[in-house]
């Protein structure tokens, strides 16, 4: 149990009340009986951070190549056990150097890094043991059988021969791989090595999987087949690192993530967080074509509404749209009381949309640059955040 | 490290490569198809060196063809010795180099899983050289103990060779590099050895080189088996001469395999 201390969103009222980590529960204004529901977001607790156990500890990581290419730079962050953590960069950010560190394929230049309590430079045979790692380029023989692909890297842990052959079976059902089992890679296609290459990394059972872009060069239905599977595996308490270009796929998997740009880390936090740090929410009116009293009507009332930052002119600048933009905070929250207050003035409205900021604006924001151009896709949600 | 767990890790990657090479047998001949041109335009073009009475008296016969033979062993080990290099680098080049390297296994049985599948390729490659051999006309003096005595010998040069292919692969992490260091010692060693001709046909400097080369010692032995039959002082030069080289190849192939990480 936890002590919070909320604000009531009405009367301003100090409230305290005891939940725990993840519960939803519904409170009552003691003052002015407003209701409503509370979820404690376990990441923005502090107290409940320092009692998650890191499995990954890096400290001041740096590597050099050729003396001159600074890779990574100076980078430090913490795993929790049992999260999905992203690690999320444009082409050349230090992805994949980063990656090989912690997979103790590439010596580090400087720093510290321990996995499970494993020096990754001291301990590395230990490290390997509890470790999974699928690279970027598949590594995957491609004139072997699915099947004996996993058994060869089942060998490669030592696994018994019959715990090896009912262990590749079930790999092989998970990843849908079964019917073609027993074909040889070459007739593959890249989101069946991709899986293959997935579940080849999974036959040691590891504590923490190591993922480079799992889903890049993938189709859509391909790069859904492969999150429900991280988000299975993470269910089951497996702790994923995964690295990503998209800022689509650290919304939808991570936990936490780091921004890393130029080896460099711009920001780390839960995507929320992120989100919360940089963008305000858009609350977006839309009314009658014609009815343009009603917006300016709106717009005076609206002005009036604490907690709201700025409210649009009205029109939007489209001939076919008659509505305003209103920017605030938190949008969730304010878009119930925009509604309150349109009702009780008996102002009608058409449409009423909440546009929370994607990460693609806060990479742009923290870096000057756009991530990548085609992925790009507004989060537009009728009410409320996904988190 | 535990002996058992390292003996079976190099198993598996010995079962890998002997899969990969059934499942691509065109590979075998290609190795071959330059020292069967040899064999068969070489001997035919230099014929008559066998009726040299100086040759004869130094080899013991007067078939270029079977003198010729032991020299085309050699070249189908040390041509065959390039793939296993090469085999690396692939892996290298699709990632799944990486995959053996974070699992739980020692780096050497990385190496020894390839070389003694190498080892496999090249007497199952010998073997088809013998039989064509046979078709030439060669006849084999030490008969079937002395066959088996080649395919040993064989065995022991092909992994002391393949040694300095994989040191070529893992320190250059290059195909083409990897294709043409292999491709340019092979030649100037065997005309600089006793393979194509008798040490004392040989010119003096060449002599000289010839007796610090490698290739001369395992010609001889394999001369003498063809030839003449068991002298079992060629065969223990041959022996030493690939236990200096595959202590050099080998031992720095797994040094570089496991300090280069960087
Ligand atoms: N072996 C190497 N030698 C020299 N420079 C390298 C080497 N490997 C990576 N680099 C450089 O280090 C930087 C980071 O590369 P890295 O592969 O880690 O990026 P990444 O984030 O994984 O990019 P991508 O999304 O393209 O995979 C790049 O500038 C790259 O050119
Ligand atoms: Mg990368």
């Amino acid at each position: 149990m936890l002590e919070v201390k909320l604000e009531c969103p009405k009367c301003k009222n100090q409230i305290t009340i005891q939940v725990k980590q993840g519960e939803k529960i519904l409170i009552t204004c003691p003052k002015c009986k407003t209701q409503g529901t509370f979820t404690l977001p376990t990441e923005k607790s502090v107290q409940q951070e320092s009692k998650k156990e890191d499995i990954l500890i890096v400290e001041h990581l740096r590597k050099t190549f050729d003396k001159d290419i600074l890779a990574v730079d100076n980078i430090s962050f913490r795993v929790h056990k049992g999260e999905i953590f992203g690690f999320l960069g444009p082409n050349g950010a230090g992805k994949s150097t980063t990656i090989k560190i912690l997979t103790t394929l590439l010596k580090k230049t400087s720093g510290k890094a321990t996995i499970d309590g494993f020096d990754i430079d001291a301990q590395q045979a230990q490290v390997r043991r509890i470790i999974g790692y699928s690279s970027q380029d598949v590594g995957v023989d491609n004139d072997l059988t699915a099947r004996e692909n996993l058994l060869l890297q089942c060998q490669f842990h030592h696994i018994p021969k019959k715990k090896a052959k009912k262990k590749v079976d079930e790999l092989l059902k998970t990843v849908k791989l079964i019917e073609a089992a027993d074909r040889r890679l070459k007739t593959f296609s890249g989101g069946m090595r991709k899986r293959l290459d997935l579940a080849s990394s999974l036959v040691s059972g590891p504590k923490i999987l190591f993922l480079d872009e799992p889903t890049t060069g993938l189709d859509p239905q391909s790069r859904q087949d492969i999150w429900d599977y991280v988000i299975k595996l993470n269910r089951q308490g497996m702790t994923i690192f995964l690295t990503t270009q998209y800022m689509e796929e650290a919304d939808h998997l991570a936990n936490r993530l780091c921004i890393i740009d130029q080896g460099k880390i711009v920001a780390q936090g839960t995507p929320a967080e992120l989100k919360e740090k940089i963008g305000t929410d858009k609350i977006k009116l839309l009314f009658k074509i014609d009815d343009v009293e009603s917006c300016e009507k709106a717009r005076k009332l609206l002005f009036k509404l604490p907690g709201i930052e700025t409210v649009g002119e009205c029109g939007l600048g489209l001939v076919s749209e008659n509505g305003l933009t209103i920017m605030t905070k938190n949008g969730s929250a304010m878009f119930v009381r925009v509604v309150r207050a349109l009702d009780e003035e008996d102002i009608s409205f058409e449409q009423l949309t909440l546009s929370v900021p994607t990460l693609d604006e806060v990479f742009l924001k923290l870096t000057g640059k756009t991530l990548d151009v085609i992925e790009r896709k507004k989060a537009v949600k009728p009410v409320g955040r996904r988190r | 490290m535990n002996f058992m767990e390292m003996l079976s890790e190099i198993v598996s990657i010995f079962n890998r490569w002997n899969k990969k090479l059934v499942r691509q047998p065109i590979l075998i001949f290609f190795n071959l198809i330059q020292p069967l041109v040899w064999f068969l335009l070489f001997t035919q073009a230099f014929s008559a060196i066998g009726d040299i009475p100086s040759f004869q008296l130094l080899t013991g016969t007067s078939s270029y063809v079977t003198f010729f033979t032991a020299a085309v062993i050699i070249q189908t080990i040390t041509s065959s010795a390039l793939s296993s290099g090469l085999g690396l680098v692939t892996d290298f080049d699709s990632g799944f180099m990486d995959k053996m390297r974070v699992a739980p296994i020692s780096k050497s049985s990385i190496l020894f899983g390839r070389l003694f599948s190498a080892a496999l390729t090249t007497i199952i490659q010998v073997a088809i050289i013998i039989v064509i051999g046979f078709a030439l006309g060669v006849t084999i003096a030490s008969g079937m103990v002395g066959i088996i005595i080649i395919f040993i010998l064989t065995a022991l040069f092909g992994i002391a060779w393949s040694g300095i292919s994989l040191f070529v692969a893992l320190t250059t992490k290059n195909q083409e590099t990897t294709l043409s260091v292999g491709l340019l010692t092979t030649f100037p060693l065997l005309f600089l050895s006793a393979a194509v001709m008798p040490l004392g046909l040989l010119p003096d400097w060449v002599q000289q080189v010839a007796k610090v080369n490698p290739f001369t010692y395992v010609a001889q032995a394999f001369q003498s088996l063809i030839i003449n039959g068991f002298e079992w002082d060629k065969i223990e030069y041959a022996l030493i001469a690939i236990l200096i080289v595959g202590v050099l190849s080998v031992g720095a192939s797994i040094m570089v395999f496991r300090k280069k990480i960087s």
